[in-house]
C-alpha cells in the first residue's frame, strides 16, 4: 500500500539521520513530558472541589470585618453561633460546621498526633461527595464520640480488618469508628484523615470568637445573592446603629475557594492563579520550542530529501500525496515522542510532585487522553505542515538537474531561532530575578532573629508547667533563651484595636496587629527596644492577677504604630492606654521588624505579655550543635508531656512556608528555563551541524586560501551571535515588564538592575556559542582535500 | 506521438533574454528510438524536460499524442506521468530508503494498481532484468550498472508509451553502458516503446534509428 511505502521511507530515513532524529524526538519528548506534568498539575488546580454532586449549591460562609474607612480583613473563619442563626434562613437547606483540630489518636498504647483531623456536623457526608466505603453517610456523625476514618487511616490503625464498630482513643476519649471514607482526592480544600463528630467537642455557640468553618447547602430555588442579602440584613439587625465598624458574611462557592478566595485561615493554602497561568504558558512554550526544532531541521535538511521528492513527482506523485507523506513522517516522530514523553512523565512524576509539593497521580482519564490526542494532532501539524508544504512544492526539474533548493526558508528559520532564544532569555531573566528576590527575602535583616529558634506545641501547658519546663530547658548549655507566644511569630493576627490612649481624644481608635507573649519573648526573638525597658517579674504579676479587672497590661508598640500616633518613641513610653478591654500603659517601643510576609508593608504592632494561652513555645538554641540541642529538648519534653509526640521544627520553616508558592515558582522556573534552553540548544546543534556541512566546500576553499581554523569558527559563529542579540533585544523588555509586575506584589523588593539583563544575555550567548562551536570546530578542522573532493 | 512546433525556451537575463532553445520543430513518431546529441549547453536536457512535461516552453506548441499539452490541467499531466511517460536519469535517482523491489513498485502505487497485480508486474520485471536476487537490497548496495537497471525497470513497470532517458549511461563504464543500450533497443523493438535519449556518445547514438543534433538551441539537420 501507499501508506506502507510512506511509512518505510520515513522510518528508514529517520534511522539514517540519527542526530536529526534524536534531536527531534528527544526535544519533542521533553516538551510532551513537561506538558503532561503541567497539564496534570493545572488540571488538579483548576478542578478543585468540582466533584461534589451538589457542588453548585455548596458555599462556605466567610467573614470580612474592619473599620469603615479601612480595607476589610477577610477570613474563612466564622463564629460558632452563626450556624444556629442560619437555621431560620429560608435560603439555607443544610448546614455543617467544621472545626479542624490536630488530635492524638491511639489504638492501644502508642498515640500519634494526627494533623488532618477535622470535627464536622452530621450532614458532612451527605453535603460533600466524599463517598463512604463503610458506614451510613446520614448517621455516621450523628452523635458524640463518633469518628470516620479515611481508607489509608483505617489500614494504618486496623490493618486489613474492618474498623467499623471498633474503638479508638482520641485525645484520651473513647470514640467509635462509624465509617470508612474513600481517601479524599488531591483536588479538595477539605483534605482529611479523620472526621470526628462535632458534638464530641462540647462547643458552646458564641459570637465572640471566630474559629469555625461554616458550610451551607442552598435551598433548591435560592440564589447566593439572595442569601448574601439575607445575611447582610441579619448583621444589620445585630449590629444596630454602629457606624464605625463593618462586618460582612460572604457566601463563597465551594469550587471557587481554592483559586479565588481572598479569605485567610482557609483549611488549605489557596492556589495562585498568576503562577498557574505562568505554568500553562511554560507548557505551551516548551512544546512550541520543540516544534520549532522540528520545523527548522526539516526545512534545513530538505536538500536530503529533494531527490526523492523529484523522483516521486516524475512518477506522478501530486502535491497532496507528498504532503501526506511528510505529514505521516511528522506523525511518526510525534507519536514516538508522545510514547517516550508519556513514559518520561510517569518516571518524573514523583520528582515533580516533590518539586511542586503536590500529590498528583496519573490516571488515564478522558481529559488527559483528549489533551494527549490534541497535542499529537497539533504537534504533528504545527511541526510537520510547514516542512511538508515546503518540500511538496519543490520543482522536480531543478532537483533532478542537481540544483538543490538550499537556503530557501532561511529567513523563517532565523526568525524561529530568534523566537526560541527569546523564550530562553526570557526565562533566564525571570529565574534570575525571582532567585534574587527570594534570596533577598531570606537574607534581609528582619529586625528579629528567627534563626536557631525551635518551635514546640505549647497548647498543653499551663502556666506552672510551662515555667518548670522553661527552667529545665535553661539548665542546658545548648539553650540560651526560652519563651512562648500565642501564635507563631511569623503569623501574628490582627483584630485588635487601641482604644483610649493618653494624649488622644476619648473616641480615638486605631486598628493594630497584636500578639500575647511570655516575658522573654523580645529577647528570644532578638527584637531591639528603642525606648522603655525590659519586662520585670513585677510586670508579669500585674498581668496574671486573678480577676480580669485587677490586671494591668504592659504594651510594646512598634515604630510604625508610634509614628502613626504622631509621637517619638520616648514620647510614647509611659502613656496609659487600653486595647480590647485590657487596661495598661506603654512599656516600650520596638524597632520595626517584619512580622508578616514581605508582600505587606509593616503594620502597627503591639506585643504584650498575657498568660492566657500559648500556642507556641520558642526555644533559642546555640548554633554549634542544633541536633544535640534538639535531643535535650526532647528529653525535657518527655518528662513534662509524657505520651505526647514530640513535634519540633525550626522557625525558619514557618517563615519559608509563607513564601511557599514563591519558592515553588522559583524552583519550577529554574527547571523549566533549563529545559527551554536545553531543547533550544538541541535544535541549534542540528542547525549548526547542517550549516557546517552545507558550507563544507566553502570552508575547504577558504582553508586552501589560507584561513585559519579560528577564522572559520568565527565565520560560522557570527550568524548565531546576531540571532542571539536580536532575541535579547526582544526578550529583555518583556522580561523586565513581567518581573516588575511580579516584584510590585512585594512591599519590600529588590530593584531591577541592568545586571540581570547583562548576565542573561551573556549566559544565552555563551550557551549558544558553545553549542554552535562544537560543530564549527569540527568543520573547521576538516582536511580541505576531503571536503573539496566530495563535490 | 510527440510533436513540437516552434518551441522556444529562454530565461530573462538583465534586460535581455538568454535563449536555451529557439524555434524547435520536431516530430517523433510512435515506435521510434531517437538520440539527441550535441555539446554541453546546447539545450538537450531542456528539450527532454519539455518533452517530459517537467518544464514548460516559453513559446510554441507541444502536442502529446495529438493533444495540446499547454492546454492540459495539472491532473491530466499527472496522468501522463503516471501512465505514459517513463524517465531514466544519468544519476539513476533511486530512492535510497527503499529496496529494489519497493523502488520498482512505487510508480504502480501512484497509479493505484491493485496489490496482486503490482506483485506480478514487479515480479515480471525483476525476472526479465535478472535482478530477482537483488530485490531486497538497497540502492547503495548495488553497482552503478545495476542501479541503472533498476532505474529502467522502474521506468517501464508502469508500461509507459515513451521512455525519456537523460544520458542514461553517463555514469557507467563501457561494458555496463553496452548492456543498458541493448536493453533499450530490445524495449524499443519488442515492446514497441518509443525511446528518446540524450547522449554524448556516438556509439550509444547508433542504437537508435534517428539522431538529432542540437547546437546553441537549434536543430542541425
Amino acid at each position: 500500500m501507499m501508506w506502507q511505502n510512506f511509512f518505510k521511507t520515513s522510518v528508514r530515513s529517520l534511522f539514517k539521520r540519527k542526530l536529526y532524529t534524536f534531536i527531534n524526538i528527544g526535544g519533542l519528548a521533553i516538551g510532551i513530558a513537561c506538558f503532561i506534568l503541567l497539564f496534570l498539575f493545572l488540571q488538579n488546580e483548576w478542578t478543585y472541589d468540582r466533584f461534589h454532586t451538589n457542588g453548585k449549591q455548596l458555599f462556605r460562609i466567610s467573614s470580612a470585618y474592619g473599620e469603615i474607612d479601612q480595607p476589610l480583613t477577610h477570613t474563612a473563619l466564622t463564629p460558632s453561633a452563626l450556624a444556629p442563626a442560619l437555621k431560620t434562613v429560608p435560603e439555607v437547606q443544610t448546614i455543617t460546621r467544621i472545626y479542624p483540630k490536630a488530635s492524638l489518636v491511639a489504638n492501644g498504647e502508642k498515640a500519634i498526633n494526627e494533623s488532618r483531623f477535622i470535627y464536622a456536623e452530621a450532614p458532612f457526608f451527605t453535603m460533600f461527595s466524599f463517598p463512604l466505603l463503610e458506614g451510613d453517610p446520614a448517621t455516621a456523625l450523628s452523635g458524640p464520640n463518633m469518628v470516620v476514618l479515611s481508607a489509608s487511616m483505617a489500614e494504618k490503625y486496623f490493618g486489613k480488618s474492618s474498623p467499623t464498630g471498633k474503638m479508638l482513643k482520641i485525645d484520651g476519649k473513647d470514640f467509635m469508628v462509624t465509617g470508612v471514607a474513600k481517601n479524599p482526592p488531591s483536588n479538595t480544600h477539605l483534605k482529611f484523615d479523620f472526621v470526628g463528630s462535632y458534638s464530641s467537642m462540647n462547643i458552646t455557640d458564641r459570637w465572640g470568637s471566630a474559629n469555625y468553618y461554616t458550610y451551607i447547602q442552598l435551598a433548591d430555588k435560592a440564589t447566593s445573592n439572595a442569601l448574601h442579602d439575607r445575611l447582610t440584613s441579619m448583621i444589620k439587625g445585630m449590629m444596630g446603629s454602629n457606624t464605625k465598624y463593618r462586618f460582612d458574611l460572604i457566601p463563597e462557592p465551594i469550587a471557587d475557594i481554592h483559586l479565588y478566595s481572598q479569605s485567610e485561615n482557609s483549611t488549605e493554602r489557596g492556589g495562585n492563579l498568576q503562577y498557574d497561568y505562568m505554568l500553562a504558558i511554560i507548557a505551551v512554550l516548551l512544546l512550541a520550542v520543540a516544534c520549532i526544532n522540528f520545523m527548522n531541521l526539516a526545512t534545513a535538511r530538505s536538500a536530503d530529501r529533494a531527490r526523492e521528492i523529484g523522483v516521486r513527482k516524475v512518477m506522478g506523485a501530486v502535491k497532496r500525496e507528498l504532503f501526506t507523506q511528510f505529514i505521516t513522517e511528522s506523525a511518526i516522530i510525534t507519536f514516538l515522542a508522545l510514547v517516550i514523553g508519556t513514559v518520561l512523565s510517569l518516571v518524573l512524576l514523583p520528582w515533580f510532585n516533590n518539586l511542586t509539593q503536590s500529590t498528583i497521580r496519573m490516571h488515564l482519564e478522558w481529559p488527559l487522553i483528549v489533551a494527549l490526542i490534541a497535542v499529537f494532532v497539533v504537534t504533528t501539524f504545527l511541526a510537520g505542515a510547514y516542512p511538508a508544504f515546503f518540500l511538496a512544492n519543490f520543482k522536480p526539474v531543478q532537483v533532478l538537474k542537481g540544483k538543490t533548493p538550499v537556503g530557501k526558508g532561511a529567513a523563517l528559520r532565523k526568525t524561529l531561532v530568534v523566537f526560541q532564544f527569546a523564550a530562553a532569555v526570557f526565562f533566564i531573566i525571570c529565574t534570575l530575578v525571582v532567585g534574587q528576590q527570594l534570596y533577598y527575602i531570606q537574607h534581609k535583616k528582619l529586625g528579629q532573629d528567627r534563626s536557631q529558634v525551635v518551635v514546640l506545641n505549647g497548647s498543653r501547658f499551663d502556666n506552672n508547667s510551662l515555667a518548670a519546663f522553661k527552667a529545665r530547658l535553661l539548665q542546658q548549655s545548648e539553650i540560651s533563651q526560652v519563651s512562648a507566644s500565642y501564635d507563631s511569630p511569623v503569623n501574628i493576627g490582627g483584630g485588635y484595636g487601641i482604644g483610649q490612649i493618653q494624649g488622644k481624644p476619648a473616641d480615638y481608635s486605631m486598628d493594630v496587629t497584636a500578639i500575647p507573649v511570655e516575658k522573654d519573648y523580645l529577647q528570644t526573638m532578638g527584637i531591639d527596644i528603642l525606648a522603655g525597658g525590659k519586662l520585670t517579674d513585677a510586670d508579669i504579676q500585674d498581668v496574671t492577677r486573678e480577676k480580669q479587672e485587677d490586671r494591668r497590661y504592659h504594651f510594646y508598640l512598634n515604630e510604625t504604630a508610634v509614628k502613626q500616633l504622631g509621637w517619638t518613641p520616648t514620647e510614647a513610653v509611659g502613656r496609659t492606654m487600653t486595647m480590647n478591654g485590657r487596661i495598661g500603659s506603654v512599656k516600650g517601643v520596638m524597632k520595626d521588624f517584619h512580622f508578616a510576609s514581605m508582600k505587606q508593608k509593616i503594620q502597627p504592632l503591639i506585643v504584650f505579655p498575657e498568660y492566657e494561652w500559648f500556642g507556641e513555645i520558642l526555644v533559642k538554641v546555640n548554633g554549634r550543635d542544633p541536633q544535640r540541642a534538639l535531643a535535650r529538648i526532647e528529653d525535657a519534653w518527655k518528662s513534662y508531656q509524657p505520651g505526647r509526640p514530640f513535634d519540633a521544627h525550626f522557625l525558619d520553616d514557618d517563615f519559608n512556608a509563607m513564601y511557599e508558592s514563591e519558592f515553588r515558582a522559583g524552583r519550577l522556573l529554574k527547571v523549566f528555563s533549563g529545559l527551554v534552553i536545553l531543547v533550544s540548544c538541541l535544535g541549534l546543534v542540528g542547525l549548526a551541524a547542517f550549516t557546517a556541512e552545507q558550507r563544507t566546500r566553502e570552508l575547504g576553499i577558504r582553508k586552501v586560501l589560507g584561513a585559519s581554523s579560528s577564522n572559520l569558527v568565527a565565520l560560522l559563529s557570527k550568524d548565531y551571535i546576531k540571532l542571539v542579540t536580536i532575541s535579547l533585544i526582544v526578550a529583555a523588555p518583556l522580561g523586565a515588564y513581567v518581573m516588575i509586575k511580579w516584584l510590585s506584589g512585594f512591599a519590600y523588593h529588590i530593584n531591577l538592575g541592568a545586571g540581570v539583563f547583562v548576565v542573561a544575555g551573556l549566559l544565552a550567548m555563551a550557551i549558544a556559542l558553545l553549542t554552535v562551536s562544537l560543530q564549527s570546530v569540527k568543520a573547521a578542522l576538516m582536511n580541505p582535500v576531503k571536503s573539496l573532493k566530495s563535490e | 506521438m510527440i510533436q513540437l512546433q516552434n518551441i522556444t525556451k529562454y530565461y530573462p537575463v538583465g534586460l535581455g533574454r538568454n535563449f536555451i532553445l529557439k524555434d524547435i520543430d520536431l516530430t517523433i513518431n510512435e515506435g521510434e528510438f531517437v538520440s539527441i546529441m550535441g555539446p554541453s549547453g546546447s539545450g538537450k536536457s531542456t528539450l527532454l524536460h519539455i518533452m517530459g512535461l517537467l518544464e514548460e516552453p516559453s513559446e510554441g506548441q507541444y502536442l502529446f499524442e495529438g493533444e495540446r499539452v499547454d492546454k492540459m490541467n495539472e491532473k491530466k499531466r499527472t496522468q501522463l506521468h503516471r501512465g505514459s511517460i517513463g524517465f531514466v536519469f544519468q544519476a539513476y535517482h533511486l530512492i535510497d530508503e527503499l529496496t529494489v523491489y519497493e523502488n520498482i513498485e512505487t510508480p504502480l502505487l501512484y497509479k493505484n494498481v491493485s496489490a496482486s497485480e503490482r506483485k506480478s508486474r514487479v515480479a515480471d520485471v525483476l525476472d526479465r532484468f535478472n535482478i530477482v536476487a537483488k530485490k531486497d537490497l538497497f540502492p547503495n548496495q548495488l553497482s552503478g550498472g545495476q542501479q541503472q537497471l533498476v532505474g529502467i525497470a522502474r521506468a517501464i513497470v508502469a508500461e509507459p508509451r515513451v521512455i525519456l532517458a537523460d544520458e542514461p549511461t553517463g555514469n557507467l563504464h563501457s561494458d555496463q553502458a553496452k548492456s543498458i543500450m541493448e536493453l533499450f533497443k530490445e524495449l524499443n523493438e519488442k515492446d514497441k516503446i518509443t525511446i528518446v535519449q540524450v547522449t554524448h556518445s556516438d556509439v550509444n547514438a547508433t542504437y537508435g534509428n534517428r539522431i538529432i543534433q542540437l547546437r546553441d538551441g537549434h536543430i542541425r539537420s
